[in-house]
């Protein structure tokens, strides 16, 4: 079963299931897996930091609280959380920018706050495929813990 | 203000703005095409940002977006996006030779980057004229990827204050002899006080 991820999600589920996250922009998609029992995770967020006052929206729209969404509600489900492992990808900078200062990166920045919170989670991070400008689309497959990574300007995938 | 307090009369008012805006737009685009261009603005759409890429037709459908800054009395960004074919059709249009694809080199990117500085510049120009504001475009920015990728970028802008946006779609037909059908969306992404200023100088109070 193909589970569709959109913008601002994040969702888990159990091998055979493969998860999807579409046309990934400045956003990363974050994806968790423990292989011992086939449990993982994606997360397809587009901000870096969740405010500590008066937040807008959901948790999974926002890498730091999404990634804790997703671990957690993995945990709840019956994965090992010393077992998980990590992948990243996303974090583009689509336009190439002569005003850098101000849509400098958020794409670095998502990449970069995905790192820092799963270094703080002692998950190890096993794969990454970040920054460029370009666009991706993610599909992580819950059978294996492969995550293959599209572009659409080049024919074959990357895997991780 | 977020956008989900807008009532009809409000929505209606954007619509009409939106509608002289792109009735100016199409003025100056018909000029550099050489033959009339109309661009009507249907409906105004107010969405939960993760249905967004679902209103471009789907997150991985090839699109060429072009972003500007609204700068001035104002604050906002705008960005416009054409689906492939449209932008390939009106590159056709513009240079006169009708490649097989769509190509992007020096040529094709600072046409397509024209197009947005013309339809952005009309419709702010229209706009500031209505509200009394002084509205300019910055320097317009190109990408050209999957939709979703594309319109992350206004949709980060715009997610931190909002879980929602609001779509400008904007037909563009030509005489009813020629077959271009060109289609694109303009996003108006007014920062929350911006909105506030432009519903307040249309008179769309409660």
């Amino acid at each position: 079963m193909t589970e569709h991820i959109r913008i601002a999600e994040a969702s888990i589920d159990r091998a055979p299931s493969v998860l999807k996250a579409y046309g990934l922009g400045s956003c990363v998609a974050v994806g968790l897996y423990d292989p011992g029992t086939g449990f993982g995770g994606l997360g397809h967020m587009l901000l870096p930091d969740r405010p500590d006052d008066s937040p807008v929206g959901s948790e999974s729209k926002y890498v730091d609280a999404g990634i804790r969404q997703i671990v957690n509600d993995l945990v709840r489900a019956g994965a090992n959380r010393d077992m998980l492992v990590a992948k990243v990808t996303g974090g583009a900078n689509m336009f190439e920018t002569s005003y850098q200062t101000l849509i400098n990166s958020v794409g670095a920045r998502n990449a970069k706050s995905a790192r820092r919170t799963l270094d703080l989670l002692g998950i190890p991070i096993v794969g990454e495929e970040v920054g460029g400008n370009r666009g991706r689309t993610v599909e992580f497959d819950l059978a294996t813990g492969n995550m293959l990574v599209y572009c659409a300007h080049t024919a074959e995938p990357v895997s991780l | 203000m977020p956008f989900r307090e807008l009532n009809n009369v409000q929505m209606d008012i954007l619509t009409e703005i939106s509608n002289i805006g792109m009735g100016h737009a199409a003025t100056a685009l018909s000029q550099m095409i050489g033959h009339p261009v109309h661009l009507r603005v249907p409906h105004i759409t107010v969405t939960d940002i993760s249905q967004v890429p679902d209103y471009l037709g789907g997150a991985e459908k090839m699109t060429v977006g072009i972003t500007l800054q609204i700068l001035g009395d104002a604050r906002g960004n705008i960005m416009l996006l054409f689906p492939q074919e449209s932008a390939h059709r009106l590159l056709g249009e513009l240079l006169g030779e009708q490649s097989k694809a769509l190509i992007m080199n020096e040529v094709t990117i600072s046409t397509l980057k024209e197009v947005g500085n013309i339809l952005a510049s009309a419709y702010l120009s229209a706009l500031g004229n209505m509200l009394h504001k002084t509205l300019i475009p910055s320097v317009p920015l190109l990408a050209y990827d999957m939709a979703g990728a594309v319109v992350d970028y206004v949709l980060i802008d715009l997610s931190k204050s909002s879980d929602l946006a609001m779509l400008v779609e904007t037909d563009f037909t030509g005489e009813p002899s020629s077959d271009l059908a060109i289609k694109g969306h303009f996003f108006l992404l007014p920062d929350p006080s911006t909105l506030e200023i432009f519903l307040a100088a249309a008179g769309g109070q409660q």
